[in-house]
């Protein structure tokens, strides 16, 4: 296996018009971190559609000042990570505190439709680990039951792991996600 | 944002102009396809060949208009997918919603069939 390390920060200004071309940038740092084993088309689609949802979650969430995306790799994997200080996910401080950590209670269902049921899986306080399964299509009635949010759900189905972290001390809101080689 | 090329009497082509479309013309594409729904009382085959970016406000709004196309009793008709659109489609499972084409003729030829 080919030894490969890296790491790349990036600075986005929330901004639309610049989604694209930081897009671009981050898939560029992200197809030089690509080890020889790896196979390209599958990862770089995978890094494409969750760059591009974590890019449009801080338009959408982070506010004013700059979003930070760390990209790290190695011969195995890689992480991306984005980290705001605007308002903490919705799903902060809404665990049932008397449920011990780990406990199958702290999976919760967040949303669901016949296609996809998306689950929040606290594994700490203000930690949080998603997870997705396929709906059964016999449940299929009509279109009217599709969900219109896809953000926190492409994510989750493109990679291998995807937490939420809430820095109390810092106010950081931290999304990590890792791809598998 | 979408240029109507070909309309018979059952359906209706619109090619997608843009490249990219996500939260910052989500709102405008939406309104775009409600009005060309309204207008036409056709089924939309959307030609999106042109777009290379798109995102998780662009399949909602792609979404929502597809349910009041249903609500019209006419449909919201994909055609011209790039693969990694495609595949981001697929990934979520929204292949099992809206019927889709490799190509607007192919697609108007199974609306014609409908």
């Amino acid at each position: 296996m080919q030894s490969c390390a890296c790491k790349v920060e990036f600075e986005f200004d929330n901004t639309a018009d610049k989604l694209v071309s930081s897009l671009e940038y981050m898939l560029g740092q992200v197809k030089a971190c690509l080890p020889k084993h790896a196979n390209p088309d599958d990862i770089l689609f995978r890094c494409k559609v969750i760059i591009t949802e974590l890019l449009t979650n801080a338009i959408k969430h982070a506010g004013k000042g700059n979003t930070r995306f760390d990209v790290e790799g190695d011969g195995a994997k890689l992480i991306i990570y984005k980290t705001d200080t605007g308002m903490p996910l919705y799903l902060v401080n809404t665990r049932n505190n008397a449920v011990p950590e780990n406990n199958a209670e702290n999976k919760r269902l967040i949303s669901a439709d016949p296609l996809s049921s998306l689950y929040a899986n606290w594994e700490s306080e203000n930690h949080i680990r998603f997870t997705s399964e396929e709906g059964s299509l016999d449940d299929f009635l009509s279109v009217e039951q599709v969900a219109e949010h896809f953000g926190i759900l492409i994510i989750t189905n493109s990679s291998d792991e995807f937490t939420y972290t809430y820095n109390k001390k810092t106010r950081e809101n931290i999304f990590r996600v890792r791809v598998d080689f | 944002m979408i240029t109507i090329v070909k309309e018979s009497p059952k359906y209706m082509i619109g090619e997608v102009t843009i490249t990219e479309a996500n939260l910052s013309n989500s709102d405008e594409f939406k309104a775009e396809l409600v009005k060309l729904l309204d207008e036409h009382q056709k089924v939309l085959i959307l030609d999106l060949q042109e777009l290379k970016y798109v995102d998780s406000a662009f399949l909602g709004a792609l979404v929502s208009a597809l349910k009041y196309a249903i609500s019209l009793k006419l449909d919201i008709v994909l055609a011209g997918l790039r693969n990694d659109i495609r595949d981001l489609i697929k990934l979520i499972r929204l292949d099992k919603v809206f019927k889709i084409y490799n190509y607007a003729e192919e697609a108007s030829f199974a609306v014609n069939k409908m």
